[in-house]
């Protein structure tokens, strides 16, 4: 008997019993179909989560003064010196590997236009920022290096910001007065969307010159950029550069060869790590649903498929008086449990699919099913009717014919 | 396999001895039965139950082995084979007609007697299987009942099928239990000819029955009692 025949008599007799065939898959089916929804809303928010980390640059460090010890008494984050221009430039010049720096100085901004106000990050950033940022404008245009040097007050806004202080209408040449000093509006970032539960399209940057003259307020540091932004050329390996900034600013910052660092380095890939790593420990929890739901439903299987083979007695019976032998007989129980769990199978992935989009689409969440996990569930289910229609079958086909036509 | 020339006989039993062990009690269903069975022949064997006729029977199908003694069909010898030369052997020269019919649910007749040729390892036989299968249903008076599922088809008509799937892979023997014993006694008058029409066209075939009318269309008698066979006889105007 060939597979082809195995398959037709399996096909048959499961129509036969059509309405038990269904609910012995039923394990099989939710078994299969809740790993599917649940490995779906997973990777799904890991992947949504890595996407925004990659939005934030995986080959960037972002660089801050951190604490410093000053007479055995440990400072608080950033009680170190500040980051100037002088680190920018001694990690530009100083170190391989570095595709752009840029100085970063932060604070926050009352904005008006016209009629709205708006509070946002105002971030003064020297013009590398487009490049390590990797964050073109959509309208307009990025300052330039002469724009800063001018000290012109002009401001490249984000997307939100364009949308709450000028609803619809069009953002360039407008006017933003930002904590009462007059800012001309040059440009509207492209939208990046949230990172970290942070909206990145909230924000308005502005030369990092113009920054600390109106809008930081007086510091006794006349070049402070605040943080530093790296990206990493590529080819470079992140961990490297990053070692050798912290050696240039530890000598430029006169570290003591055995004292802790005086400023940070964040680097996002370690962050990407983490999560993968996390996510690793999730998918290990979601396979080990998945094999006790696997196992349940693969019991379920055995079960009925020894009821059938009981009920079948006589069949198998004939069939071997007819000439089949053990390993048809074997073959044609096993083809069945297969098919019983594949079939399940397939259901329980087109009803995960199914249920996971709906809660996708009910609740807004990122729903990803990797081609790879639906292999994983079928081949899985596959697995199952070989393992627990195995004892089945071989009772099958160790049945002696005489008894077996004989049986009532 | 080999082809079985004019002079050997389709089943050939020597000392046949055949004994269960039962707990402590050993039966002797079978002891020391000697017979030929040749090319063409119609046999009814007859016994009383427990005489050790299901153990002939079985054994002349080639389901089980002797204890003792040998049983050769076409010259080959069923002592020495394992359980799958003994199902290949059944395939290819027995075949079997049920009381119960033993036909699949819900499966056509034509699918019920392609079923021994699904078993066959002869790609050209399976190539044809439609084709023969159709044939026999034809040979035995279904032409029009093939797409016909048993519980659509009287009694006489399922035993119909049944033997005309006995008669698809072209054995050498019909072995027949009990066939008329679910039948009305119009049908088993049909079922009985339609075997001596078969037997008449050169085909052999052995019928176990307690019926001595149903015997009567045979044209040989073995008897058996208590493991032995106690008559071996022509029949001879379907008395018995």
């Amino acid at each position: 008997m060939n597979v082809l025949e195995f398959l037709k008599t399996a096909l048959v007799a499961l129509r036969l019993n059509l309405m038990r065939s269904v609910l012995t898959t039923l394990g099989i089916i939710i078994g299969v179909g809740s790993v599917i929804v649940m490995s779906g809303i997973g990777s799904g928010a890991s992947k949504q989560i890595e996407d925004q980390i990659a939005s934030l640059g995986t080959n960037q460090l972002t660089i801050f003064p951190g604490a410093q010890n000053v007479g055995g008494r440990r400072g608080g984050f950033g009680s170190a010196p500040p980051m100037t221009e002088k680190d920018v430039r001694a990690i530009r010049e100083g170190v391989q590997g570095v595709a752009a720096v840029a100085g970063n100085l932060q604070g926050n901004a009352n904005l008006v236009a016209g009629n709205a106000n708006w509070v946002s990050r105002v971030n003064g950033v020297t013009d590398e920022i487009e490049q390590v940022r990797d964050w073109p404008v959509a309208e307009g245009r990025f300052f330039t290096a002469d724009d800063a040097a001018a000290g012109q007050k002009v401001a490249v806004i984000g997307s939100t910001v364009a949308r709450e202080l000028f609803g619809g209408a069009d953002p360039l040449g407008s006017t933003i007065r930002m904590n009462n000093a007059p800012f001309t509006v040059i440009g509207v970032l492209e939208t990046k969307g949230q990172a970290g539960g942070q909206d990145q399209d909230d924000i308005v940057m502005v030369p990092l010159s113009t920054a600390r003259s109106r809008l930081v307020g007086r510091t006794n540091v006349p070049d402070i950029v605040g943080q530093i932004l790296v990206k990493v050329e590529d080819g470079y390996n992140i961990d490297e550069v990053q070692a050798d900034i912290e050696k240039v600013l530890r000598e430029r910052r006169r570290v003591q060869p055995n004292a802790e660092n005086n400023f940070m380095i964040r680097n996002f890939a370690e962050f990407l790590e983490t999560r993968s790593a996390a996510s690793r420990t999730l998918g290990l929890l979601l396979a080990a649903t998945a094999a006790i739901s696997l196992v349940v439903g693969g019991i379920g299987i055995m079960n009925i498929m020894l009821v059938s083979v009981t009920e079948r007695t006589r069949e198998i019976g004939l069939r071997m008086a007819i000439g089949a032998r053990g390993g048809d007989i074997m073959g044609q129980f096993l083809t069945e449990a297969v098919l019983l769990c594949l079939v399940g199978g397939l259901i329980g992935l087109t009803l995960g699919v199914g249920v996971a989009f709906v809660l996708a689409a009910a609740f807004k969440w990122v729903v990803y099913i990797s081609p790879w996990a639906a292999l994983m569930a079928i081949g899985a289910s596959a697995f199952v009717g070989v393992v627990f229609g195995f004892v089945p079958a071989r009772r099958a086909s160790q049945l002696n014919p005489i008894d077996a036509l004989r049986y009532e | 396999m080999t082809t079985p020339s004019a002079g050997t006989p389709v089943v050939s039993a020597r000392d046949l001895v055949k004994t269960y062990q039962l707990g402590d009690f050993a039966v002797h269903a079978l002891r020391g039965v000697s017979f030929d069975i040749m090319p063409g022949e119609f046999v009814a064997i007859m016994g009383p139950s427990g005489s050790g006729k299901s153990t002939l029977m079985n054994m002349i199908g080639a389901l089980d082995t002797p204890t003792s003694g040998d049983l050769a069909i076409n010259g080959v010898s069923i002592g020495t084979l394992d359980s799958d030369s003994l199902a290949e052997l059944r395939n290819r020269t027995l075949g079997f007609v049920f009381q119960q019919f033993n036909l699949l649910a819900r499966t056509t007749a034509l699918d019920n007697v392609k079923l021994p040729l699904t078993y066959c390892r002869d790609p050209q036989k399976q190539a044809q299987a439609n084709d023969r299968a159709a044939a026999r249903l034809r040979e035995v008076g279904l032409a029009e009942r093939m797409d016909h599922v048993p519980s659509q088809l009287s009694g006489g008509q399922q035993q119909r099928v049944a033997i005309a799937r006995a008669l698809v892979n072209d054995p050498s023997l019909i072995l027949a239990d009990e066939p008329t014993g679910a039948l009305d006694s119009e049908t088993t008058v049909e079922i009985m000819n339609l075997f001596r029409r078969l037997t008449e066209q050169g085909m052999t075939v052995v019928l176990v029955t307690h019926e001595a009318d149903v015997a009567g269309y045979a044209r040989r008698l073995l008897r058996v009692r208590d493991g032995r066979l106690v008559e071996d006889r022509p029949i001879i105007g379907g008395a018995i």
